[in-house]
């Protein structure tokens, strides 16, 4: 279990104060409009933003002195998550080792999860020869066989088309079953893991406004108004 | 076929080619047709050779120094980083005939290093004068440059990746392959031609510390045709030569110059993991000082200068700076002019006449004046305009416009850029509400191209201010500029004179340039 408590964040325009429970095994997804809070509480949990004060802890052990490093996380941005010097397989790869000094054992796993995500033939390429929805497949697979048992998605599949993003969503869900890992990610439309996510929380101005199912959170959300209505 | 419709920028344009090849014309015509490159062919391969070998070595000394300032630069923060930044952004300007003073006050005969050496007792003597004072020289003025660029290419990283490297656990070898150096190598090719094209053209440096007829440039030998042997064939062909040499190398600086696009991602500067390394730490210790030790002498030689402002407070002094200010103010406005004309055909023909072919041609002719030898170029336009215009205004008539014409690539690549991005941001909202003419320039052009035409300006003026180049065939008792009374005191020795000239036009040149600096970088 990952748990937030009381962990507080001040900017001089901006406090964020978190509390949070988030059980093994979970899909997670984070709520919330533009500016909210939502990136800020993944990168908390990533280990690159450092409260004040509260407590992170995970399966009991303390992150917060942890460096992002040897945290228990891998994480997946919108933009920017994979090298482009570097082919499809490295990318991968660095997720095992970052000095890509791989032996067969670990290059045989690297193809194994390009086939996970469907892009076994694609090792050989580099990322500029990709559409959006492969790179994100891409940066998903380095996560997961990063072998870190808690999988941070940073909005990874906003900048999509709808149907794309649905399909990636599925993927997610159906990868983190096989693997028991967690997964929080940050979401622009609810909708779209209403039906695979077991826990939602809305973060509004820094702070948990609503945590629960997915189905009361999106109707907290509609109830709340236009100035809270998740835009598609 | 569709008659391509003429844009005032295409008169423009080939008003610029026209001026070049009839000064070509007229350099080859007053020679007597004795001279070719064979009859010259063992002073010429010599003259080639030294050209390419002290700009080779220049290049690369330029780009080790200013690569290791830029990363130790990106790994550290320390208090002045800011004002440093600020010095090595500026540094384009710095005059070559001041870097020049530079390097003799410092490295000289009697320089701060030699007598630093006889305080501790040493008998021998320095001599500056050759390869060591002509890298050093160039080195100097060319290392902060490249620290600047590949520091901004550095800058360029986008956040996510830095994180992804830390939450990797990336060492600092895995941070130099995987960050460091794909940004560097975007940076590479196009710097190092650049670097390598201004010393292969180099004038000042060459003539003023080559030591001797048996090390000039390309640039250098022309001069010394004009000006010693009064050979005009010869300098038309060397010119020439010049031109096909600098056109293969522009033309390979336009095909390899590429960047990735740029991150717009930051929050701020990011703490780089690797800083935290303490053998880094050493290594970055160990530049920043050497890099401090080489640059910072050179750059405060000229501060000495402060004291004797006094001694030259004479007519002299107000006549070469009135006469600096003025050329530089319309060789800045013809630049600039001109670059707006000419951006604005190309944005004409690329986008409203649909002629992408036309348009990249437009677009190379602003740096293909870079090829061009001053010195020839003037000397044609002088021999052409010669019979109609007074001799002792050719000179006046003519700094400007060549200045304007050398300052021209500098002005196009702020101006036009910006041309285009008005084109795509308000282009078909301007056609679809009728806005042509004054109007749209008024409405739609002008409030975007005001801030980089006045950055233009000031960096076009700043660089023609500080020009050692063709004042050298001009200058005498009725045409100074400061630069070149620079040139005449340290001819004669008097260095605390030179000193304080140097001061005077380093200072209006470095103010020119922050206005320039400001300018670019405010918002819109």
């Amino acid at each position: 279990m990952l748990t937030i408590e009381n962990c507080r964040l001040t900017w001089p325009d901006f406090t964020a104060d978190y509390s949070l429970t988030i059980d093994e095994g979970t899909l997670c997804a984070v709520a919330g409009p533009s500016g909210g809070g939502k990136t800020t509480l993944l990168h908390m949990i990533a280990g690159f933003e450092t409260p004040e004060c509260g407590r992170l802890t995970y399966r009991g052990r303390n992150l917060l002195p942890l460096p992002p490093s040897q945290r228990p996380v891998a994480i997946v941005f919108q933009d920017h998550n994979l090298f482009p010097h570097l082919s499809v397989a490295e990318n991968v790869a660095l997720g095992l080792r970052p000095s890509l000094r791989l032996s067969a054992a670990e290059m045989t796993a690297v193809l194994e999860m390009l086939d996970a995500v469907g892009l076994r033939s694609y090792d050989r390429r580099k990322p500029g020869d990709m559409s959006g929805g492969q790179r994100q497949r891409v940066a998903l697979a380095r996560a997961l066989i990063s072998g870190r048992p808690l999988i941070v998605l940073d909005e990874p599949f906003s900048s999509l088309d709808p149907q794309l993003r649905r399909d990636m969503i599925r993927l997610v869900d159906t990868l983190r079953r096989k693997r028991n890992v967690t997964v929080i990610m940050s979401i622009h439309t609810p909708e779209d893991v209403a039906d695979v996510a077991e826990q939602m929380v809305l973060i509004i101005d820094g702070k948990v406004a609503v945590n629960g199912s997915p189905a009361k959170v999106v109707s907290c959300i509609y109830d709340r108004g236009s100035s809270a209505k998740p835009t598609s | 076929m569709r008659l391509r419709q003429l844009h005032l920028g295409d008169a423009t344009t080939f008003a610029i080619v026209a001026l070049v090849a009839c000064g070509f014309v007229s350099l080859l015509r007053i020679g007597d047709g004795g001279t070719t490159l064979i009859s010259i062919g063992p002073y010429l391969q010599r003259v080639l050779i030294f050209s390419f070998v002290q700009a080779g070595l220049s290049t690369l000394l330029s780009l080790g120094l200013g690569i290791a300032l830029a990363l130790a630069l990106a790994r550290r923060q320390f208090p002045g980083k800011e004002a440093l930044l600020t010095f090595l952004g500026t540094t384009m300007v710095i005059p070559t005939i001041v870097a020049v003073f530079a390097v003799l006050a410092v490295y000289g005969r009697n320089g701060w290093v030699a007598q630093s050496l006889k305080s501790l007792g040493w008998t021998g003597s320095i001599s500056i004068f050759g390869y060591p004072g002509i890298l050093i020289a160039h080195v100097f003025l060319n290392a902060p440059f490249v620290a600047k660029v590949t520091l901004d290419g550095l800058n360029l990283v986008p956040a996510e990746q830095w994180r992804l490297a830390t939450s990797l656990g990336f060492s600092s070898g895995q941070i130099f392959r995987h960050l460091d150096w794909p940004a560097l190598r975007a940076d590479l090719p196009g710097l190092a031609i650049l670097v390598f094209l201004l010393c292969f053209k180099s004038f000042a440096i060459v003539l003023a510390l080559g030591g001797g007829p048996s090390r000039a440039t390309l640039e250098v030998a022309i001069y010394e045709a004009l000006k010693v042997d009064l050979d005009f064939a010869r300098a038309a062909w060397l010119a020439l030569l010049q031109v096909a040499i600098c056109v293969i190398i522009a033309l390979a600086l336009h095909g390899v110059v590429s960047r990735p696009p740029a991150a717009t991602t930051f929050r701020g500067p990011m703490q780089r993991v690797d800083a935290a390394d303490y053998r880094l730490k050493i290594l970055d210790s160990v530049i920043l000082l050497f890099g401090l030790l080489f640059l910072g002498p050179l750059a405060l030689s000229v501060l000495v200068g402060l004291g004797s402002i006094p001694d030259i407070l004479d007519l002299d002094l107000v006549g070469a700076l009135m006469t600096s200010l003025t050329i530089a103010a319309i060789a800045g406005s013809l630049a600039c002019s001109l670059a707006l004309a000419i951006g604005a055909a190309v944005r004409h023909h690329r986008i409203a006449q649909a002629s992408p072919r036309w348009a990249a041609l437009l677009d190379l002719v602003p740096s293909a004046l870079l090829a061009i030898p001053p010195f020839a170029l003037t000397a044609g336009l002088f021999l052409l305009i010669r019979p109609w215009i007074d001799q002792a205004r050719i000179g006046l008539i003519l700094l400007p416009v060549v200045n304007g014409l050398g300052a021209l690539p500098f002005a196009y690549r702020y101006i036009a850029p910006r041309l285009m991005q008005a084109e795509e941001r308000y282009g078909r909202l301007s056609e679809s509400l009728g806005m042509r003419g004054l109007a749209r320039l008024k409405i739609v052009d002008w409030p975007m191209v005001q801030r980089p035409l006045a950055s233009a300006f000031a960096l076009t003026a700043a660089l023609s201010f500080g020009d050692f180049g063709i004042i050298a065939l001009f200058g005498g008792p009725k045409l100074r500029t400061l630069p070149y009374l620079l040139y005449e005191r340290l001819g004669a020795y008097r260095f605390e004179e030179a000193s304080a000239l140097g001061l005077i036009i380093l200072t209006v040149a470095f103010l020119l340039a922050q206005v320039s600096s400001r300018l670019s970088h405010a918002h819109d």
